[in-house]
């Protein structure tokens, strides 16, 4: 009789089994309608903002569109730029980011030991650390700069500031959810041979956590390099502020130019990160 | 039927399994013995074709699987259902979908993404764990479970495949001995009361002994011995185990983890 054959299954079993255990039977007809109507809510809201966005205005722009691209195409005065300045200034975005990245790498990982709740089990305290790391993540890297310029003065060091505080955030909120995900056994494994806490968390969660750390580091330069484009045009330094420059006195052959000098930095970027990621992740995987 | 003709997998210059020429038929309890890496779990990933051999051939009731691909390959695995040492559950799923995951093969791509199991489905599957004696923890996570309980959940995911063989791989050497005989005791019920193929790895001697009417030894990926428990003289275990290399001679309670049949009383059914 207790036979596992789905052919075997008939509606009175279904209907007895469903009286004793109805959990494992889904969700009930409540459930359902309360996802529903979160869902036509969404959906509601949606419909709402694709209606309020101004779509005339897209094609009555197209014109002026036309002729920036002409000019931005235009490169026969290509040897009066000032080649030096700009590619000075391109080195100086990406030292900025890598800087401001590294110093919250180091900013983030005792961070993000606290705030996983594994590591400190105390409440109210790892609500406190979680709370800040939204404070710095939640303030966008351009207002983080422009109090910076105004603290510190035109230049990168706002940039690298603005960039470790905002990252800072993002990092001790990625390093403590992955913390949070690791297998307790191998940290048991490394407590039980009499290692303090410090050591065994260096080698019973570190070495679990690394590939991730590695890869979320090398995509937040990558990304960096491309964000403190923006944060020169506050004054932050770097590229972004010769891009507003040019901007502003319509020089779009060289607005082009520059911005090909960003893709071309974040391509060798993306090409140097996968190498090292490659690299790295696989002697972490290697060390186990 | 189930036919293996000159059975070969090679890992890069090393053979894990060499020649293996077997036949089982329907029904029967199999025990395989053998050291570690003597081509046991190799020889039932094999079958299950989870890796290809390098040579030879499967035969089921005379019809060649080797060649099997796509759909006709997976239904060959779900009919050849595996239990692993490690239970290989998804930690992350309750206990009920991990059970229900042996209706997969059988069930349409668009179902299974959205999660959908039929009200027939989940009550074969309360079915299955009921059998296991783990109806109670279906809504639990797999991985809040202790081992035994574990095992036993992927053994009801081996039986919503309806298979007609079970390849069990080590299914017990994570196990405590209570443990390690209420899994050996579920097996031994799937094999005689649904005529069910067992054919499981074994690393305890008792427990090939106890459970299984025919034992296959296994050394250096060959087929060495084939035959009854009662056959497996000292000699013959002298070419199955080999010796330690310092003259130990082997003695079968340092291997073992089992209990003896009747120590404890029978899992509920």
């Amino acid at each position: 009789m207790n036979s596992i054959r789905l052919s075997d299954i008939g509606p009175a079993e279904i209907a007895a089994q469903r009286q004793r255990m109805p959990a494992v039977f889904g969700m009930t007809g409540r459930d359902r309608a309360i996802r529903w109507i979160v869902f036509g809510a969404a959906a509601a809201y949606l419909a709402y903002l694709h209606w309020l966005f101004d779509f005339g205005r897209v094609f009555s722009g197209l014109e002026k569109l036309w002729v920036i691209t002409r000019l931005m195409l235009d490169w026969s005065a290509f040897s009066s730029w000032d080649h030096v300045e700009l590619i000075q200034s391109m080195v100086e975005t990406v030292a900025m980011a890598y800087l401001g990245s590294m110093l919250a790498v180091v900013l983030a990982l005792p961070l993000g030991f606290l705030g996983a709740y594994n590591i400190v089990p105390q409440r109210v305290f790892r609500f406190l650390t979680r709370r800040l790391f939204d404070g710095m993540r939640g303030i966008d890297q351009l207002i983080w700069a422009l109090v910076f310029v105004r603290a510190v003065g035109l230049g990168p060091i706002a940039g690298i500031l603005a960039i470790c505080i905002a990252d800072t955030g993002v990092f001790a909120k990625l390093f403590a959810e992955a913390i949070e995900t690791i297998d307790r056994k191998q940290l048991d494994g490394v407590t039980s041979t009499g290692a303090n806490r410090l050591q065994a968390l260096r080698f019973g969660v570190v070495p679990q956590i690394l590939p991730v750390m590695i890869s979320q580091v090398l995509y937040q330069i990558e990304s960096n390099s491309r964000e403190a484009t923006i944060l020169g045009l506050v004054g932050a330094g770097g590229i972004g502020l010769r891009l507003s420059e040019r901007i502003q006195i319509n020089a779009w052959d060289q607005v082009a130019y520059v911005i090909v000098l960003v893709l071309i930095t974040v391509a060798v970027i993306d090409f140097v990160s996968r190498l090292l990621r490659m690299r790295l992740i696989g002697t972490a995987s290697r060390r186990g | 039927m189930l036919e293996l003709e000159h059975l070969s997998r090679r890992f890069g210059d090393k053979t894990a399994v060499a020649d293996a020429s077997l036949t089982i038929a329907h029904g029967e309890m199999v025990g395989i013995i053998g050291r570690s890496g003597a081509g046991k779990s190799t020889l039932l990933r094999l079958i299950n074709r989870l890796i290809e051999p390098s040579a030879g051939r499967i035969l089921s009731d005379g019809r060649d699987v080797t060649g099997l691909r796509g759909a006709e390959l997976r239904a060959w695995r779900a009919r050849t259902a595996m239990i692993f040492q490690q239970f290989n559950l998804v930690n992350r799923l309750d206990v009920l979908t991990n059970v229900l995951c042996g209706r997969l093969n059988q069930m349409p791509t668009t179902r299974v993404l959205f999660k959908i199991f039929t009200p027939a489905e989940r009550a074969l599957a309360i079915r299955a764990l009921d059998r296991l004696g783990l109806a109670d923890v279906a809504m639990n996570r797999a991985d809040a479970l202790s081992g035994g309980q574990q095992q036993r959940v992927a053994i009801a995911r081996a039986l919503m495949q309806e298979p007609s063989v079970m390849l069990a791989d080590e299914p017990i050497a994570s196990l405590d001995p209570i443990n390690a005989k209420v899994v050996m005791d579920a097996l031994l019920d799937i094999n005689q009361r649904d005529g069910i193929t067992v054919l499981t790895n074994l690393h305890t001697l008792d427990t090939a002994r106890t459970y299984c009417r025919r034992i296959i030894g296994m050394a250096a990926g060959r087929v060495v011995f084939d035959g009854k428990p009662e056959e497996l003289t000292e000699s013959v275990l002298h070419t199955i185990y080999g010796d330690a290399g310092d003259g130990a001679v082997l003695d079968e309670r340092m291997t073992s983890t089992s209990l003896p049949m009747g120590i404890i009383p029978a899992m509920a059914r």
